[in-house]
C-alpha cells in the first residue's frame, strides 16, 4: 500500500448492539485497513456523526429509531458539503421482501442480516476497487460529484416506488385532502388546500403557511404527502412541500443552489439537491 | 277456520318431538284434507243434490278423501321415495288414483253405515260420472294445494340448510384466516433474531445458548397456541417472556421489562394470541422506534369477577386517544378492531378492550375478560 493513501473511514449505523459489533468484527477481518471507529445506534446520530466525521463508507441499517437508513441517506445528500466526495452507501436490512425488490431495481448496494461473510466480501471488494480507482485522480472533482449524483438518482427512484414498509401505514391509496384542519387554541381552522403556499415539517409538527397565517398540524410529511395532489404540491426538500401555483420564480446561484420566491409571501424556500431536477427548464 | 289453523298449529307443535319427518309431514296435512272433504260434502249436498243427508255425505266425503289421500301418498312414496316427483307426474298419478279412491272410499263408508255395498255402488253408479269427475277435480285441486305446500316447505328447508352451510363455511374461513394470521411469525423479526444469534455465537456463546433456548420456546409456543383453542395464562406468560427476552437481547439496554402474574391466576384460560399481539405492538410501535427505548410491564389481575390484563409501555405513545376515535380508519386500528371483534365473538358484552395514552408517556392496553372458573 502507498504510504500517503489516506485511511478509508467507515460509519456503521445500527440500533442493535450485537449486530453493530458483529458487522464491525466481520469488516475488521475482511478489510483490516478500514477505520471502523465510528459506530452509532440511531438515525439522528448517524446524520450528525457523518456530517462531523465525513466518512467514506456508510453502512446504514434500514430500520432504526429516529430516522430510517433511507432518510439518513437523503438528509446527507442534501446537507453534504459540496467540496467533499460523497460517501459510498451500503444498506443493511433484515428480511424485507419489499426493500430487497426496491434495492434490486435501483441497483443499490445492500447486505442482508444475518450477514453472510461471503456476501460482505463481495461488497468489500467492490468498495475497495471503487476507492482504488478514485485515489489516482483525487484532483478530479467530477468523480466524487458523480457518486452524489448516483445516490440522488437512486433515492429519487426509491421514492417513486412508494414505500409501504417504511412506517406503519399500509393505507391503500389515501384520499386526497380538500381541507386542512389545524388546531388554533380551542378552535379548528379549516384551510382549503389550494390556499396553502407551502408545508414545512419540524420535529413533530407541520407548519401550514397561507397568505394570511401559518398554523401547526400534528403530522409528518410521510403521512401528509400521499394525501396531497402530487401535480400541485411538490416536495422540494426533505422537510418542505410547496404549492407550485404559488411559486413565482426559481433562482439558481453560482454554486448551483436553487431558491424559490413565492407569490403572496416574502418567504424564500431552498430546493435541495435531491429535488433540483424539478426546476430544470422544459 | 281460525280454530282449525290453531289446532293444526298445536298439532304441529306437539308433533315436533316426533323425529320421523315423513310422518310429521303427513299428519300436518290432515287439517287441510278435512277442510277439502268438508267442501266436497257441501258441494255434493247442495250442488249435486244426491238426496242424501249432509251427515251421510260428510262421512262419504271423508272416506273417499282419505282413501284418495292415502292412495296418492303411498303410491307416490313407493314410486319416488325421497326424491320429489315432477309436478306433471304427480298430477297424472292423482287423476288415475282418484276413481280408485272413490270406489274404496264409498265401500268403507257403506260398511260404516252397514249399507249393502253393492246397492251403494249401484246407487253411486247413477251419479258415477259426476262423482268421478268431481273426485278427479277435487284431487287435482287438492294435489295442487298440497304440492304447493310441499314445494314451499322444501324451498324453506333448502334455504335454511344453505344459510346454515354458508354461515358454517364463513365461520371456518374466518377461523382459518385468524389462525394463519396468528401463526405468522414476522420474517423480519425472525431474521433479525437469527442475525443476533449469529453474532452472539462468536461474541458470547453462553448468551447465544440462552437466546437459542428462548427462540425455541417462542417458536414452539407461537406455533402450538395458534392451533389450540384455549391457552392458560401461565403458558401465555412463558411465551411473552421468551419473546421479550429475545427483543431485550436485540435492543440491549434500551429495553426493560417486567411480568406480573399472580399464582392463583396461572391456570386461567384465555384465548391464544390475544395478549401477545398487544405486547408485540407495544414493542413495534412504542419502544423499538423510540431512541432512548423504555419499559414495558405486563400484568394480570383479578377484579371482582373478571380478569384484567394490562400491557403498559413508556414508548412513543399513540398519535391520539383511540377511545376518542372509535371508527378511525388508521391502519393500526385494524389490529385493534380485530381484537374487539374477537372478544365480542367469544364473550359478548362481558369482555372489553381499550388502548389509551399512558401518562406521562407511552400507551396502555387493557383487556377485561370474564374469569373462566
Amino acid at each position: 500500500m502507498i504510504n500517503q493513501q489516506p485511511t478509508i473511514k467507515a460509519l456503521i449505523a445500527e440500533d442493535e448492539p450485537i449486530l453493530a459489533l458483529t458487522l464491525q468484527r466481520m469488516l475488521g477481518r475482511l478489510w483490516p485497513e478500514l477505520d471502523l471507529s465510528n459506530v452509532v445506534e440511531n438515525g439522528i446520530e448517524a446524520v450528525h456523526t457523518a456530517l462531523d466525521r465525513l466518512p467514506d463508507v456508510l453502512f446504514l441499517d434500514i430500520k432504526m429509531p429516529g430516522k430510517t437508513g433511507l432518510e439518513v441517506a437523503q438528509e446527507l445528500a442534501e446537507e453534504w458539503p459540496a467540496e467533499q466526495p460523497f460517501p459510498m452507501i451500503v444498506y443493511v436490512t433484515a428480511y424485507d421482501e419489499f426493500a430487497i425488490k426496491a434495492f434490486e431495481t435501483c441497483a443499490v448496494d445492500y447486505v442482508l442480516k444475518p450477514v453472510s461473510e461471503e456476501r460482505l466480501q463481495k461488497t468489500v471488494r467492490r468498495l475497495q476497487s471503487h476507492f482504488q480507482a478514485r485515489v489516482p485522480n483525487t484532483s478530479d472533482q467530477r468523480n466524487p460529484e458523480s457518486e452524489l449524483e448516483r445516490v440522488i438518482a437512486q433515492l429519487r427512484e426509491l421514492h417513486q416506488i412508494a414505500h409501504p414498509q417504511t412506517g406503519a401505514q399500509n393505507i391503500p391509496v389515501a384520499e386526497k385532502l380538500a381541507v386542512i384542519r389545524a388546531a388554533v387554541g380551542n378552535n379548528i381552522r379549516l384551510i382549503p388546500v389550494e390556499e396553502v403556499i407551502y408545508f414545512e415539517a419540524t420535529d413533530k409538527y407541520i407548519n401550514v403557511v397561507t397568505a394570511e397565517h401559518s398554523s401547526l398540524i400534528r403530522s409528518s410529511l410521510r403521512e401528509l404527502l400521499p394525501q396531497l395532489d402530487s401535480s400541485l404540491f411538490w416536495q422540494i426538500h426533505r422537510s418542505t412541500v410547496v404549492n407550485v401555483k404559488r411559486v413565482k420564480m426559481a433562482h439558481k446561484d453560482e454554486a448551483g443552489k436553487i431558491t424559490l420566491t413565492l407569490k403572496n409571501s416574502e418567504d424564500k424556500l431552498t430546493v435541495s439537491r435531491v429535488y433540483a431536477h424539478l426546476f430544470k427548464q422544459m | 277456520m281460525g280454530l282449525v289453523q290453531q289446532l293444526s298449529n298445536q298439532w304441529q307443535r306437539s308433533l315436533q318431538v316426533i323425529p320421523h319427518s315423513l310422518l310429521r309431514k303427513l299428519i300436518s296435512e290432515i287439517p287441510r284434507l278435512l277442510l277439502i272433504n268438508l267442501f266436497c260434502t257441501l258441494l255434493v249436498t247442495f250442488v249435486l243434490r244426491n238426496g242424501s243427508s249432509i251427515f251421510e255425505n260428510w262421512v262419504f266425503s271423508n272416506a273417499i278423501g282419505l282413501c284418495c289421500y292415502v292412495l296418492i301418498r303411498s303410491v307416490s312414496y313407493y314410486l319416488w321415495r325421497a326424491t320429489p316427483p315432477t309436478m306433471l307426474a304427480f298430477y297424472l298419478l292423482s287423476i288415475v288414483l282418484a276413481p280408485i279412491g272413490f270406489v274404496f272410499g264409498s265401500m268403507i263408508a257403506a260398511t260404516l253405515f252397514s249399507y249393502p255395498i253393492t246397492s251403494v255402488l249401484r246407487f253411486q253408479s247413477r251419479f258415477i260420472s259426476a262423482f268421478v269427475a268431481l273426485t278427479c277435480l277435487i284431487s287435482v285441486v287438492a294435489t295442487w294445494s298440497f304440492w304447493n305446500k310441499i314445494k314451499i316447505a322444501e324451498l324453506i328447508a333448502n334455504a335454511e340448510k344453505e344459510k346454515a352451510r354458508t354461515a358454517a363455511i364463513e365461520r371456518q374461513a374466518m377461523q382459518a384466516q385468524l389462525q394463519l394470521l396468528q401463526a405468522q411469525i414476522e420474517p423480519h423479526m425472525l431474521f433479525n433474531t437469527l442475525a443476533n444469534l449469529q453474532g452472539l455465537i462468536a461474541i458470547d456463546p453462553e448468551r447465544a445458548q440462552h437466546m437459542l433456548t428462548q427462540l425455541i420456546v417462542y417458536l414452539r409456543a407461537t406455533l402450538s397456541t395458534s392451533r389450540a383453542e384455549n391457552t392458560c395464562l401461565k403458558q401465555e406468560f412463558i411465551l411473552i417472556e421468551a419473546y421479550l427476552d429475545l427483543i431485550a437481547i436485540r435492543m440491549g439496554k434500551r429495553l426493560r421489562y417486567t411480568l406480573n402474574l399472580p399464582l392463583e391466576l396461572e391456570q386461567e384460560k384465555i384465548p391464544p394470541m390475544l395478549l401477545q399481539p398487544l405486547v408485540e405492538n407495544a414493542i413495534k410501535h412504542g419502544l423499538e422506534p423510540k431512541i432512548e427505548g423504555g419499559t414495558i410491564n405486563i400484568s394480570a389481575s383479578k377484579e371482582a369477577d373478571s380478569l384484567r390484563l394490562e400491557v403498559r409501555d413508556t414508548g412513543l405513545g399513540l398519535p391520539f386517544n383511540y377511545q376518542d376515535v372509535p371508527f378511525s380508519t388508521e391502519s393500526t386500528q385494524v389490529g385493534n378492531a380485530n381484537i374487539r371483534e374477537r372478544l365480542f365473538a367469544l364473550f359478548g358484552e362481558k369482555a372489553a378492550f381499550s388502548l389509551m395514552s399512558h401518562v406521562p408517556e407511552g400507551a396502555v392496553a387493557i383487556v377485561t375478560l370474564p374469569l373462566s372458573a
